[in-house]
């Protein structure tokens, strides 16, 4: 499904990434691990298509299509997904009426009929359901005054609408207690079947309680230098970061 | 060339007063403003003085547009003219200002002695020594008027026109009504529409102040509208600038009694060829009052936007509450925003704030819309018509909120060429 290959990228004079190689396949769920600085964020962007990072070298093929040659909105069409690290307040604008111009474009992108409003509306509420999140959230302006749980339930809300075939969930962990953690990793569990495929992006493997990972990949210093199966995050868990760089060092 | 045409056109047409020829002599000592002027630096009328300019209006009548939700009367002042079509709501009178002062003999001291703030205004001047019509709408005391009053204002010419316009309008006690002014504008030459608009607002009343601004791309539009509020009165002021070649709001709030609210709501959206300036000033004379300033801006193309907000506080009027927000996008990189708050406050027992923005669109926004499948385009309008909204939904009456929002979404998405 995805193809990564010897991908460098850079932001301004400074590379970040140095030569990632990655294979996903459907069905599969990769957890990119790393200490903070390593680039893991990065690589999360430059596949969504972030226009701050230039990618130099190396190339990206996702479903047959050269991504790096693709919109941010076309790589959302084609099927992927970026859930953010720090979902971005949209004032006025409330998560309904994004997701139904999000929605529409997709459609128009693929070459089908936008959905009317009654068709959406259904569909909104089984997605709704699906993920158990509140109406009230949903009518409010995207984001704005939500808390740190509630934006990431959106993130995820907002997955289950649009139905990626390649889900990215960068940090997705990140500032939940535990809660709301088991909230989203059931909403992500819920959504995953065999043709489509997620990475997860995490500092701690507390995620990886919830949802397991097929492979564990540890990036450094904008490099994969370890990849292994879930036990390895349970070894990282266990011995930290410093006996995989200390060997590289 | 200003001085003869001006001169030569008050030997042919008509006599001034005494008070006239003073205003007249001013505006020929002054001249138009030029960027030396502080409060014109942004928005000089320097080439005005090179126009031959027809200072005497022809009196032309126009077919103006009816709205659907608009049955009963309009009030239409054109070119200078102003005349009611049909039958005003009872207890509502169009008269001449003579007329109102006569029958209003003890007002006419209190009038004179309401002390607006000039300097640096020849155009006020120029509108003084020429304006020929001078109507009063006068709302009499208590009478309450639900559906909006329909103002239109029109400017038309068949050569280089400088029109001159001037209403009043005197809400008495407890007196509430809706003015809706649609300003309009028919030429194909340039038009200097110079309107003076005093409101005289009584104890306990109430008017809703909605301009609709959306004139052609010739049209010089100067409007001055001073607000006078005596205790316990509320004005609600939306000021909607959507097009014209320029445009120059003085809109002035004279707090002259406690217990006053005066609200003033404005967004400007001026695109290509287009410069709209807002010199508003709040002059908090009494105490116990509120004044609270929202303005939008949306600059697009090579436009030029101007925000000068000037609020004082006088020794008097201890426990004002003051609020100024002005926030501007600048959705083209040739479009440019100019910004002044002016604070002078000089009681000690105040709350007062202010806040002036302007910046592009997020591009964290922009990406984040993006990376859901939305186009940039798209993801750009969605944000400036939610940006735009918060002023247009304070607007109560639906029809002319969507009349006006259809309008403005209209010109945003004409002016960057986008669709939704």
């Amino acid at each position: 499904m995805l193809s990564v290959k010897n991908l460098h990228a850079r932001i301004g004079e400074k590379e970040i990434l140095k030569g990632i190689n990655l294979e996903v396949r459907a069905g599969e769920v990769h957890a990119i691990m790393g200490p903070n600085g390593s680039g893991k964020s990065t690589l999360a962007s430059v596949l969504a298509g972030r226009t701050d990072y230039e990618v130099v070298e190396g190339s990206v093929d996702f479903l047959g299509k050269d991504l790096l040659e693709l919109a941010p909105e076309e790589r959302a069409a084609e099927g992927l997904f970026l859930a953010f690290q720090y979902p971005v307040e949209i004032p006025g604008v409330s998560t309904t009426n994004f997701m139904k111009s999000a929605i529409n474009e997709i459609r128009t992108y693929r070459g089908q009929d936008p959905m009317d409003a009654v068709q959406f509306l259904k569909m909104f509420k089984e997605k709704m359901a699906y993920v158990n999140i509140d109406q009230s959230l949903l009518s409010r302006a995207l984001n704005e005054g939500f808390s740190g749980g509630e934006k990431k339930r959106n993130e995820i809300f907002q997955m289950a609408v649009l139905e990626p075939k390649l889900a990215i969930l960068d940090e997705t962990d990140s500032g939940l207690d535990i809660d709301a953690l088991r909230i989203v990793a059931e909403g992500v569990n819920k959504l995953k079947t065999p043709q489509n495929a997620t990475i997860l992006v995490t500092h701690y493997q507390r995620l990886l309680d919830y949802i397991i990972p097929d492979f564990v990949h540890v990036l450094y210093k904008g490099k994969i230098v370890k990849s292994g199966n879930k036990d390895l995050a349970l070894e990282l868990e266990e011995r930290g970061y410093d006996w995989i760089i200390s060997a590289l060092d | 060339m200003l001085e003869k045409t001006l001169v030569d056109s008050i030997k042919q047409n008509h006599s001034l007063t005494q008070a006239q020829q003073l205003a007249l002599g001013k505006f020929i000592d002054k001249g138009f403003p030029t960027s030396k002027w502080e409060e014109w630096k942004y928005a000089s009328l320097k080439h005005l003085n090179e126009f031959n300019w027809l200072w005497s209006p022809e009196t032309l009548s126009v077919n103006f547009p009816k709205p659907d939700w608009k049955h009963s009367a309009i009030i239409q002042t054109l070119n200078g003219n102003t005349h009611s079509e049909g039958a005003l709501p009872q207890g509502i009178a169009l008269l001449s200002v003579s007329e109102f002062m006569a029958q209003n003999p003890t007002f006419e001291s209190v009038w004179n002695a309401r002390n607006p703030i000039l300097d640096q205004n020849s155009l006020y001047d120029l509108n003084e020594a020429l304006a020929t019509d001078y109507a009063v709408l006068w709302v009499k005391k208590g009478v309450k008027i639900a559906e909006p009053l329909l103002h239109h204002y029109f400017v038309l010419g068949q050569q280089d026109t400088a029109v001159q316009s001037k209403i009043f309008i005197y809400l008495e006690e407890d007196s509430e009504i809706t003015w809706f002014e649609q300003q309009r504008s028919e030429s194909s030459h340039a038009i200097l529409s110079n309107y003076v608009q005093d409101i005289w607002v009584s104890k306990n009343a109430h008017i809703t102040l909605i301009k609709d601004q959306d004139l052609g791309q010739n049209i010089t539009h100067v409007d001055h509208t001073f607000i006078f509020q005596q205790e316990s009165s509320l004005v609600d002021a939306f000021t909607f600038s959507i097009n014209a070649g320029y445009i120059r709001n003085n809109l002035h709030f004279y707090i002259d009694g406690p217990q006053v609210v005066s609200n003033l709501n404005g967004l400007y959206i001026p695109g290509e060829g287009q410069l709209m300036d807002t010199h508003s000033v709040v002059d908090h004379r009494m105490p116990h009052s509120e004044s609270n300033e929202l303005y939008k801006g949306v600059l697009m193309g090579n436009a030029t936007g101007v925000f000068n907000g000037k609020i004082f506080v006088r020794p008097d009027a201890q426990k004002t509450n003051a609020f100024q927000s002005c926030k501007n996008v600048l959705a083209s990189d040739r479009a440019t925003m100019n910004t002044k708050p002016q604070l002078e406050i000089w009681a000690d027992d105040v709350k007062c704030s202010h806040g002036t923005t302007t910046g592009q669109l997020s591009d964290e926004a922009l990406f984040y819309m993006q990376s859901r499948g939305i186009s940039k385009a798209t993801a750009q309008t969605l944000l400036l018509l939610a940006f735009v909204q918060q002023v247009i939904d304070k607007l109560g009456h639906d029809e002319i909120r969507a009349e006006l929002s259809d309008k403005i979404v209209n010109k945003i998405q004409a002016s960057l060429g986008l669709t939704i």
